[in-house]
């Protein structure tokens, strides 16, 4: 099952005309790649310099000094960085947790499980994908204020607990496991918790990997929001840390772009750290979503 | 989202439903614990997207300030609308965004994926791939960050490279008409990537077989891609196309970095107006007309999209 979850692996293509086409592919890609690198460079290259040096030209870009105490500054300045960091951090958690709950148990029964009204309700959720939360700002706003939680993490973290993308990932995931798998631990004796539980959850680890990952990042109230928790929440101490950054950009004049360019160093760490660990799983599933359907 | 892939998901579903009849229905206990599985998921949809929908289509007929209970006020939300000229430029601004983002998301996302899917070693297929990718994953506001340092107009490195190559400098984020061309510059840089590898997953679908049966029937490469690799990918395209609406039509705080929605309203979008008007001004009633003008617009494209795939698409 797992090979089937990982980008298909054929054979590369057959044709002919190797040199010319292909050295041609990778100069232009090459370029791009530059293109795509350069900003973040740029940023690491910033956030070590000294003031007097921001402006210099021709810009380098490669670190000619180290001012380590950039980052420093930036996580003592104004604004309480590390506080911020913690907020999306247990916001995120939180939120993931709770979709990787959610979403897998939502997804295996309309894969594997049979009730009337499913499909409709399977309809029902994937068409909530089409309403952005920024349709539905207001009534959620208030919501969150009936609540009590405005300004506080839990108005983020009770939307993010289901997640209908997450729910559709994981169907495809568990159309992938096999039906007489589940037929026989029925024959057993296993209700369908037992079923769920012990037999098909543990065969699509890969894909909770996936869910984990996608949801942490992309669920439009967790890690990388920002219009939600830009209305959620209204306080420094409260904010997450893409509040804080731009927040961090207005009391901080140009001359200070390095401080501001050290905390945007800290801030793209952990995707960079999550890209490089897990990004098998992303691409793969991403990319399923999208070709086979 | 995954909007597109409806169909083919449903189909299938009800498909195996039919073809299912030899079993005597679900079991009593099968369908409980289905309901219950999905239980959570439903309540999720019902009290934060349904629920909500609903309330902002009843807001929409009322005035509202927050402070006193919403009273009843008919169209006159909608019909004031009509006579807003700056939803008139914001709604303006926000079709420029999705139209760029359409087209060059995906133009240039299918160029790197055909480049790509060239022949090379796998170890650079790899780092390309990684590289044009990384983006996509890191939040929107940190990257609008960073372009907002490299589109200062004077102490910039962009405008520092324009000179250097002759060009006259560009006043990237303080321009009623050239503002408009960085924030789609950062959209597009943010999400070619992701659109890139959903293309190069379905260009490694095609089958081989055919491309080289239309070579050997003395198809030149353009005729080739058109006549086969397009129809052959266009579940992709679909999907691609979709998703780049919806988020285009979302773009928020690359404008609030960059431009802060001027100068004017000149960058300003559909979304920052919606919030503008909620948030500062408590007209929440005008707003979640608005808003409402949005979902129409979203679903009106969901399902001409559909319309068309369906006509067009190639099913194997």
């Amino acid at each position: 099952m797992s090979s089937a979850a990982v980008l298909p692996s054929r054979p590369r293509s057959r044709r002919r005309r190797f040199p010319v086409g292909s050295a041609v592919a990778v100069v232009i890609l090459s370029l791009g790649g530059i293109g795509m690198i350069a900003p973040f460079l740029w940023m690491i290259v910033t956030a070590l310099k000294s003031p007097e040096h921001l402006f210099d030209v021709p810009p380098n870009w490669i670190p000619l000094e180290f001012e380590w105490d950039n980052f420093w500054k930036a996580v003592n300045g104004p604004l309480p960085l590390l506080r911020n960091l913690f907020n999306s951090t247990f916001i995120a958690v939180v939120g993931t947790l709770g979709i990787l709950i959610t979403a897998p148990m939502a997804g295996y029964a309309f894969a594997r499980l049979q009730f009337r009204g499913q499909n409709a309700i399977f309809l029902g959720l994937l068409a909530s994908l089409m309403v952005p939360v920024q349709v539905t700002i207001i009534p959620l706003f208030l919501i969150m204020r009936n609540l009590g939680v405005i300004n506080t993490p839990w108005s983020l973290i009770l939307p993010a607990l289901t997640w209908a993308f997450g729910v559709f990932l994981m169907r495809q995931f568990f159309l992938t496991v096999p039906k007489e798998i589940l037929e026989a631990a029925r024959i057993d004796g296993a209700g369908p918790w037992k079923t769920y539980r012990l037999v098909a959850l543990p065969l699509v680890k890969n894909g909770l990997s996936a869910l984990g990952v996608i949801a942490f990042l992309n669920n439009p109230y967790l890690w990388n929001a920002y219009f939600a928790p830009s209305i959620f929440l209204n306080s420094q101490d409260t904010a997450t840390l893409p509040l804080a950054l731009v927040l961090m950009q207005g009391p901080f004049s140009t001359g200070q772009m390095n401080v501001v360019m050290a905390a945007t160093t800290l801030a793209v760490l952990p995707a960079l750290i999550v890209f490089l660990v897990a990004q098998r799983w992303i691409i793969a599933s991403l990319t399923q979503s999208g070709v086979k359907g | 989202m995954a909007d597109l892939i409806t169909r083919d998901a449903t189909s299938q579903t009800f498909r195996a439903g039919r073809a299912r009849p030899a079993r005597k229905g679900p079991g009593r206990r099968e369908a409980i614990a289905g309901y219950l599985f999905v239980a959570p998921s439903v309540l999720g949809f019902l009290v934060f997207v349904l629920g909500p929908l609903l309330a902002a289509l009843w807001f929409s007929f009322t005035r509202y300030d927050v402070i006193s209970p919403p009273t009843f006020i008919g169209l006159d939300n909608y019909v004031r609308l009509f006579r807003d000229e700056r939803l008139g430029l914001v709604y303006f601004n926000t079709i420029i965004y999705v139209i760029a983002a359409v087209v060059l998301i995906n133009g240039l996302g299918l160029l790197f994926a055909v480049l790509i899917n060239a022949r090379m070693p796998r170890a650079l297929t790899y780092v390309f791939r990684s590289v044009y990718f990384f983006p996509s994953l890191v939040a929107l506001a940190y990257i609008s960050l960073i372009w907002q340092a490299l589109f200062q107009r004077d102490t910039g490195v962009i405008n520092y490279y324009l000179e250097v190559i002759g060009a006259d400098p560009v006043n990237w984020l303080n321009s009623s008409s050239q503002s408009r061309l960085s924030v789609i510059i950062v959209d597009v840089w943010r999400n070619v990537g992701f659109a890139m590898l959903i293309y190069v997953a379905a260009l490694q679908e095609v089958p081989k077989e055919l491309e080289e049966a239309a070579q050997i029937d003395g198809a030149g490469p353009f005729t080739q891609f058109r006549r086969i690799t397009v129809p052959m990918i266009s579940q992709a395209i679909f999907f691609n196309v979709t998703i780049t609406v919806i988020g285009a039509f979302q773009i928020y705080e690359s404008i609030i970095v960059l431009t802060k929605g001027g100068p004017g309203d000149s960058t300003r979008s559909i979304v920052m107006y919606i919030a503008e008007k909620a948030f500062a001004d408590f007209d929440l009633g005008y707003a979640a007309a608005i808003s409402m003008t949005l979902f129409a617009i979203i679903l009106l494209v969901t399902i001409v999209q559909f319309r068309i795939r369906r006509a067009w698409v190639h099913y194997e």
